[in-house]
C-alpha cells in the first residue's frame, strides 16, 4: 500500500524533502513505499502505520541508509542516492537530524557530551555553547552534566532531540518517539519535536504508529506493509 | 568530544573483563621485559667485569674457576703462578697490557686485591676523594666496598685470610687513601691495594699451608693471576698456546667461559621466554574475544553514529583506538612491573655480591610496548571490522 504527502507548493523549487514514488527494502525485496511526499522548511508530517509496515525502512532509505529500489529521493535539494558513501555519510550528519525510539545516547557520556555526538561523527565545529543552550531550552540543562545512564528516559530523548538539532539540519526523522510513553508525556514529546523543529526552520517527518499523534499534525500519511 | 573520551567512554563500561585483559598482557609483557631486562642487566654487567680482558693466564686448574675469581670476584683461584713467568708473558710482543692480581685477603667480606694502578684503567674507574697507594698497606676501596664497611679516607682496617671472614692479620693494618666512584662494575666491590702490601702481610707465612689457590708465598714472589689485553688478533692465536704449553700456567679466555656459562643458563631462559609468549598469546586471544563481544552488545550505538553521520573508518578508528588504549595499558603496567620485579631481584643479588646492571629505560622497553600495542591492534581487528560493517537500518529496525 502506498503513502501520499501534500503537494501543495511548487515541485521545482528545493525543499526540505521530496520523495516521489519511493520503494525501500532490503537486498531487493521491497518493504515498503511512499508514492509522494513534500515537505518545506519548518513543516511537518506523520508516516503513521501498524508495527512491521516499513515505516523505518522508509526514514532510513531517505537517509540513504536503506535500500531505495526505485523512485526518487531529495533531501535539501540533494539526491542522497548520488553521493558516494563517504559524502553520504557526511551529507547525512549535516543535514538530517534523527531521533529514535530506543537507541537514545551513548552511555558512559554526559547529556552534553551526547548531543556534540552529532557534530563529532561529521567532523563538524564543536559549538559546546550551541549545544548547552539546545540542552536547556529542551528543558534538561540541569542534567547536562550527568551521565546518559544516569538520567530519566524522558531526559535522554529531549537530550536526543537537541543532539538531532545541533547541526541545524534541512530535515528531523523521527522514529516512534512516543512509544511507550503516557499520553502527558506523548503531547509533550510530539510539541517538543514540532516546536524545536520550527524554531530551527527544519521539516520534520515522524514516523509512528501511536495514533494519538494524529492530533498534533496536520499532514498525516499511511503506511501498510507491500505484499 | 573526541575519539579518545569516546573510546574511554566506551572501555569504562566494562572495567572488569578491561581489568583483567589488561592484567593478562601486562603479566605477558612483564615477564618477556623481565627477561630482556635480566639478560641486559646480567649481559652490562658481564661486559663491565670483563672490562676488555683477552685472557687471564692462571695457575693450572679450570679455566671457568680462573675467569670466575680473577675477573668476577667469584670461586676461589686455581693456585698462584710465579711472578717471573708473569713478568715474562707481560714483556711478550703479543701482549699490549698486562695486570696482576693477588687474591687472598678479604676485608669484611670484600676482596682484597693486589694490582697495579692499570687494574683500575681496565675498568675505567677514578677516584672521588683520596689518591692512589703509594706505598704498601695503603688501599683503594671501591665504592660499593667503602660504603658498607663505613670506610673514608684515613680509616684503617685489618684484612682476613681467605675470601671471606678467616684469621685477621693483626701485624699488618691497611689504611684507606682512596675511594673510587661507583662504576657498574665489580671493581665497587673490591679493596685494592699494591701487589706488594699482599706480600707484606704475607711475608713469614708457610707457602705449603697456605689454603690452595691463596697468596701464601712470600720467599718465591708470586701472583695468582695476569689479566692480558692483546695487543692484535695475533694474540689470541698465539699467545693461549703459549702459556698452555707452560707446565704449571693456564690460559682461559673470558669471552670463552662467558659463552659456555650463557649457553647452560639459556636453555632456562628459552622455556621462560615460551611460558611469556604463550601468556601474550592467550592476552591476545583474550581481546580478540572480548573486544569481539563488546563490540557486538554495542551494535545500535555504533548503528547510532553511522546514522549521526560517522564514516565506517571512524568507527573501524575508534575499535582501533580501544584495543591501542588497552594495549598501552598492559604494556605499560607490564614494563613498570618488570622494573619492580628485576629492582627486587637486584637488591636481593646484591647482597650475595652478585648484582647486574639494571640498565635504565631505553629503546628495548619502547620495543616491547610498541609491540604489545601491535598485538593488541591485531587483536582488535576483527571487532574493527565488525563495527565498521555495522548495518544501521538492521541494527535500528532491530532497536
Amino acid at each position: 500500500m502506498a503513502a501520499t504527502g501534500n503537494l501543495e507548493t511548487d515541485d521545482r523549487v528545493p525543499c526540505a524533502l521530496w520523495v516521489d514514488n519511493l520503494t525501500a527494502g532490503y537486498a531487493g525485496r521491497p518493504v515498503a513505499r511512499l508514492d509522494h511526499l513534500r515537505l518545506e522548511n519548518g513543516a511537518a508530517a506523520l508516516l503513521l502505520g501498524p508495527s512491521g509496515s516499513g515505516k523505518t525502512t522508509l526514514l532510513l532509505a531517505l537517509a540513504g541508509l536503506a535500500e531505495r529500489i526505485s523512485g526518487s529521493v531529495l533531501v535539501a535539494g540533494v539526491a542522497p542516492s548520488s553521493l558516494d558513501r563517504r559524502r553520504l555519510d557526511r551529507f547525512r550528519g549535516n543535514t538530517i537530524g534523527f531521533v529514535f525510539q530506543n537507541v537514545h545516547l551513548v552511555t558512559g557520556l554526559t547529556l552534553h557530551q551526547n548531543v556534540l555526538l552529532a557534530a563529532y561523527a561529521t567532523g563538524a565545529r564543536q559549538d559546546a555553547t550551541r549545544a548547552r543552550e539546545l540542552i536547556e531550552r529542551l528543558g534538561v540543562g540541569a542534567a547536562a552534566d550527568e551521565r546518559a545512564e544516569k538520567v530519566s528516559r524522558g531526559q535522554a530523548q529531549r537530550a536526543a532531540i537537541a543532539r538531532a538539532l545541533l547541526l541545524r539540519p534541512r530535515l528531523i526523522l523521527a522514529d516512534e518517539p512516543t512509544a511507550s510513553l503516557d499520553d502527558a508525556s506523548c503531547a509533550a514529546v510530539a510539541d517538543v519535536l514540532r516546536r524545536s523543529a520550527q524554531e530551527e526552520g527544519a521539516a520534520l517527518l515522524i514516523a509512528t504508529h501511536d495514533h494519538r499523534l494524529r492530533e498534533h499534525f496536520s499532514t498525516v500519511i499511511t503506511v501498510e506493509a507491500l505484499g | 568530544m573526541n575519539l579518545f573520551r569516546l573510546a574511554l567512554a566506551f572501555i569504562a563500561r566494562r572495567p572488569g573483563v578491561w581489568l583483567l585483559q589488561v592484567a593478562m598482557l601486562a603479566f605477558g609483557v612483564g615477564l618477556v621485559a623481565s627477561l630482556l631486562l635480566l639478560e641486559r642487566g646480567i649481559d652490562r654487567r658481564i661486559t663491565h667485569d670483563m672490562a676488555g680482558v683477552d685472557l687471564i693466564v692462571g695457575a693450572k686448574g679450570s679455566p671457568l674457576q680462573i675467569v670466575l675469581s680473577s675477573l668476577f670476584a667469584m670461586d676461589t683461584p686455581t693456585g698462584n703462578i710465579p711472578l717471573k713467568e708473569a713478568e715474562a708473558i707481560s714483556h711478550n710482543p703479543l701482549v699490549a697490557k698486562a695486570v696482576p692480581v693477588s687474591i687472598g685477603d678479604n676485608a669484611g667480606g670484600y676482596r682484597i686485591v693486589g694490582t697495579t694502578p692499570g687494574y683500575a684503567e681496565l675498568y675505567h674507574a677514578h677516584l672521588e676523594t683520596g689518591r692512589w697507594w703509594t706505598q704498601p698497606l695503603e688501599a683503594v676501596a671501591g665504592a660499593t666496598a667503602a660504603k658498607r664497611l663505613h670506610f673514608t679516607v684515613g680509616t684503617q682496617f685489618v684484612g682476613q685470610h681467605g675470601l671471606s671472614g678467616g684469621e685477621a692479620h693483626r701485624a699488618t693494618p691497611f689504611r684507606v687513601v682512596g675511594i673510587l666512584k661507583p662504576s657498574g662494575s665489580i671493581i665497587d666491590r673490591l679493596v685494592l691495594t699494591d701487589t706488594s702490601s699482599v706480600w707484606k702481610v704475607h711475608e713469614g707465612e708457610d707457602a705449603g699451608a697456605a689454603i690452595p689457590g691463596l697468596i701464601a708465598a712470600p720467599r718465591g714472589r708470586e701472583v695468582t693471576a695476569l689479566l692480558v689485553k692483546y695487543r692484535s688478533a695475533m694474540g689470541a692465536v698465539l699467545l693461549p698456546q703459549i702459556v698452555t704449553a707452560k707446565p704449571n700456567l693456564q690460559a682461559a679466555s673470558p669471552a670463552v667461559e662467558v659463552r659456555r656459562i650463557a649457553r647452560a643458563l639459556g636453555i632456562g631462559a628459552e622455556v621462560i621466554r615460551w611460558i611469556a609468549i604463550a601468556l601474550l598469546l592467550l592476552a591476545a586471544g583474550g581481546f580478540v574475544v572480548n573486544l569481539w563481544v563488546a563490540i557486538d552488545q554495542r551494535r545500535p550505538e555504533l548503528a547510532l553514529l553511522r546514522v549521526l553521520g560517522a564514516s565506517r573508518a571512524r568507527l573501524i578508528s575508534l575499535i582501533g583506538l580501544e584495543a591501542a588504549i588497552l594495549g598501552v595499558a598492559g604494556s605499560v603496567l607490564g614494563i613498570a612491573l618488570a622494573r619492580l620485579l628485576m629492582g627486587g631481584l637486584d637488591a636481593v643479588a646484591e647482597q650475595y655480591g652478585a648484582e647486574f646492571a639494571l640498565p635504565p629505560l631505553g629503546i628495548s622497553e619502547l620495543m616491547i610496548l610498541l609491540a604489545g600495542v601491535i598485538l593488541a591492534l591485531l587483536a582488535g581487528l576483527p571487532a574493527a571490522i565488525l563495527a565498521g560493517y555495522v548495518s544501521p537500518a538492521r541494527e535500528l529496525a532491530r532497536a
